[in-house]
């Protein structure tokens, strides 16, 4: 009865209620949309190993440490190996398709994220060819590699002395089941990159970016960190053994105030179309005036009329709010897809739609509370003239 | 034809207040939004691009891209500037260029988190080659040849150990800061000191890129070309503007993004919200427009009178819009350019042109949102909006 008395009333005025559930739509659209490049810019922070250390350089990030520090990290007590990672830095065609792209060490580097997922046989090929990589699906579906193709990267720290492209060859393709991976990079062997600096085939020098540490199962991480850093606490370079959190956390940081203004944004989106519907709501309540006099004449409490009018509010918003993140959530492998260079893992996730959905009912919820509080102290004869 | 008095347009907006605010209050959100983000990226542009030069060049390793990539062995360094007549000369007869080590560093924020700040190494004919573009504000500039460096004003306060007669760690190297410079551009974000002695204290062996002014800037072609087949030292060269145009493409290219989206989006929504606004002006006025009908207006002028009133709704968004984002105006605020992995501070700039932009955009939401409800009371026939009253 209720619900029925509420339909009929909203298509009574079919044009301005569907603008007004479209405006909930387009703002909530975006809301959900802003909070997921929020979080997903964190999500690497949350789901964070505390297995897995990360030794870097405490100057810079962009100085390298030697690589006589692979085998004394490894002596560290509770480490049970490390792995190489390097920077490569190129480009893929253009400047625009930029993504990630790391020389690795295969073995260990399996071994030390159990959360990727990639054919055992494609892992096989890629560790027993020098020149093989492994590419992320989300950049395989975007530049439509498929395993068995080469995909030319142009070194700008490793460049060519030519200028020709580096050739790695697609051995295998991986999914990843955490955050702290993307599935936009590219891994290649460390030790292709060594050997062709060794060899005059490339520009540059021989350096690690950063080492990643396996901690022993049991092996507390943080005494690990500790006698990791006092290693090398006289040089030749001093370092900066972190826990996974905190080096994502680092990358976070340097956004500096971005998330603040994206949040500031999403708050100005709020307030649009919170007034935009408490607009078309106090409108509603004054059109209804005459209903509601004619309704409690013939008995209807003033609770029932009250809530008949939050409802028909929280329908209105209701309606544009799901409808915006059903079509989120739908075109939520696109999205990824065209921002995995910016905000690599992009994800609608249940979190972000769970809060999407908290701010369409409480939007409804409060621009109901005023025209409703209204016709709910109207005495029948006021409602019936319909004045105050 | 008759045109229905600006009066009545404007009467009318008062008597239905709450309405009539309530919706100038969205679109000025919307505005302030738009406005907003312009106002970064203006922030952004101006500090980056315009303060670029053209009669000085960059010259970075052929293949790389910024700074951070390039690097110049010594030897090569010194080739290149001595064998390029290109070069314009100093007040004591030799070259204006400068070799410069680029790195960025890690340090840490006065109000917690860790970012990179750059840490450039330059010699002594840098600062003819800026000239007034670079000033001391407290203390000194850097002895050549000394751990002592100067930094950037815009450091000064947001990063830890950045004032004069603090100490600022590289690597197991103390060095000394001395003064505080600024400078319109980029440079007023970095640390600045001896290049031989942030080679020596970082532990590197060659400079990252080459500066120097040309002798005619006319002939930068001409340079770059003989440079780039240079069998001895080949040099990608660029003006400090093109150089710099590059650097920030991506983040431009990112606020542009972001404030089109957020410009159609809430546009839309806007739209959406002012026709509302525009509908329930109409229902509330069906017999004011069965006499002026009657009393002899054509549908045009009602047209315009209503079309009118959207558009005064949206341009008071518009000035809402803009009264909000004013105070944003110089604040300063700070994010990494992932071209270049360092850390940039900037200030919003409610230049007269974000204004503008935010004025015309909320005309244009007026007019989009009026379109409808004017067309409808246009057609409505003067009998049937009498009797509707």
């Amino acid at each position: 009865m209720t619900l029925k008395i509420v339909l009929r009333n909203l298509l009574a005025h079919p044009l301005r209620n569907f603008l007004t559930s479209g405006a909930v739509f387009f703002a909530v659209f975006l809301l959900s949309f802003l909070q997921a490049v929020v979080s997903t810019l964190d999500a690497g922070v949350r789901s964070a190993s505390t297995q897995r250390l990360w030794v870097q350089s405490a100057v810079s990030l962009f100085v390298d440490l030697p690589l006589a520090y692979e085998s004394k990290i490894a002596t560290v007590e509770g480490v049970e190996w490390a792995c190489k990672w390097q920077w490569f830095g190129g480009i893929y065609k253009e400047e625009s398709n930029f993504f990630a792209q790391f020389g690795v060490d295969p073995e260990t580097f399996r071994k030390s994220y159990p959360e990727i997922i990639v054919d055992d046989e494609h892992y096989k090929n890629f560790e027993g060819n020098r020149t093989g990589c492994l590419v992320g699906k989300d950049i395989a579906l975007k530049y439509g590699f498929r395993v068995g193709d080469t995909v030319p990267i142009i070194g700008r720290i490793f460049p060519r002395p030519d200028g020709s492209p580096w050739e790695f060859k697609v051995e295998g393709i991986y999914e990843s089941k955490t955050a702290v991976v993307d599935q936009g990079t590219l891994y290649f062997h460390f030790d292709y990159l060594k050997e062709a600096i060794e060899s005059g085939d490339t520009d540059g020098e021989i350096g690690v970016g950063v080492y990643l540490a396996k901690v022993r199962d049991g092996a507390d991480p943080g005494q690990v960190q500790s006698a990791i850093n006092a290693m090398f606490e006289n040089g030749p370079q001093r370092v900066n053994a972190t826990t996974e959190a905190e080096f994502g956390r680092q990358f976070v940081s340097m956004l500096g105030n971005i998330p603040l203004l994206l949040r500031s944004i999403g708050g100005a989106v709020l307030v649009a179309i919170f007034f935009a519907v408490l607009n078309t709501m106090l409108t509603i309540g004054q059109e209804r005036t005459r209903d509601v006099g004619i309704m409690k004449a013939i008995g209807f409490q003033d609770g029932a009329v009250f809530r008949l009018m939050i409802i028909e509010s929280l329908v209105l918003s209701l309606s544009g709010g799901l409808v915006a993140l059903g079509v989120a959530k739908l075109l939520e492998p696109g999205m990824r897809m065209a921002l995995t260079q910016q905000f690599p893992g992009f994800a609608m996730s249940t979190n972000t739609l769970l809060v999407g959905l908290a701010i369409a009912a409480g939007i409804g919820v409060l621009a109901g509370l005023l025209p409703g509080m209204r016709i709910r102290n109207l005495t029948p004869l006021q409602g019936l003239r319909g004045q105050d | 034809m008759a045109l229905v008095p600006l009066n009545y347009t404007v009467r009318s907006l008062f008597t239905r207040r709450s309405t009539t605010i309530l919706t100038i209050c969205s679109m000025g959100a919307t505005v302030a939004v738009l406005a907003g983000v312009l106002a970064l990226q203006q922030g952004f542009a101006t500090m980056f691009v315009e303060h670029g030069r053209t009669d000085l060049v960059v010259l970075l390793r052929p293949g790389a891209t910024s700074e951070g990539e390039s690097a110049f062995p010594r030897d090569r360094s010194d080739i290149l500037i001595k064998s390029s007549p290109e070069i314009a000369l100093g007040s004591d007869g030799q070259p204006l260029a400068s070799a410069e080590v680029y790195l960025a560093v890690r340090r840490f924020k006065v109000d917690g988190g860790e970012t990179n700040v750059p840490i450039r190494g330059v010699q002594p004919k840098t600062f003819e080659i800026h000239g007034d573009d670079l000033q001391i504000v407290d203390g000194r500039n850097f002895q050549p040849g000394t751990d002592e460096v100067i930094v950037g004003q815009s450091l000064v306060g947001r990063i830890r150990n950045c004032q004069t007669d603090a100490t600022i760690m590289l690597n197991t190297t103390p060095f000394k800061v001395v003064g505080v410079f600024k400078s319109k551009g980029s440079f007023r974000s970095e640390i600045w000191g001896d290049a031989d002695r942030m080679l020596s204290a970082l532990n590197r062996r060659s400079f990252s890129r080459l500066i120097a002014v040309l002798k005619d800037p006319s002939k930068v072609e001409a340079f770059s070309e003989r440079l780039e087949n240079d069998k001895q030292v080949p040099a990608k060269l660029q003006t400090e503007k093109a150089y710099l145009e590059s650097q920030t493409l991506a983040l431009s290219i990112t606020f542009f993004f972001l404030g089109s989206l957020l410009a159609v989006i809430m546009g839309i929504a806007a739209v959406f919200t002012g026709t509302n606004a525009m509908l329930s002006a109409l229902t509330a006025r069906m017999g004011e427009i069965g006499i002026l009908m009657s009393v002899g207006y054509r549908p045009f002028a009602i047209f315009l009178a209503f079309q009118l009133e959207a558009i005064v709704i949206g341009l008071a968004g518009g000035l809402l819009g803009c009264l909000l984002v004013l105070p944003l105006n110089g604040i300063q605020t700070g994010t990494t350019n992932f071209a270049t992995f360092t850390e940039v501070a900037f200030a919003f700039q409610t230049t007269p042109l974000v204004l503008a932009v935010a004025i015309g955009f909320s005309i244009f939401l007026g007019l989009f949102g009026g379109g409808i409800p004017a067309i409808r009371a246009a057609r409505m026939k003067p009998t049937e909006a009498l009797r509707r009253v």
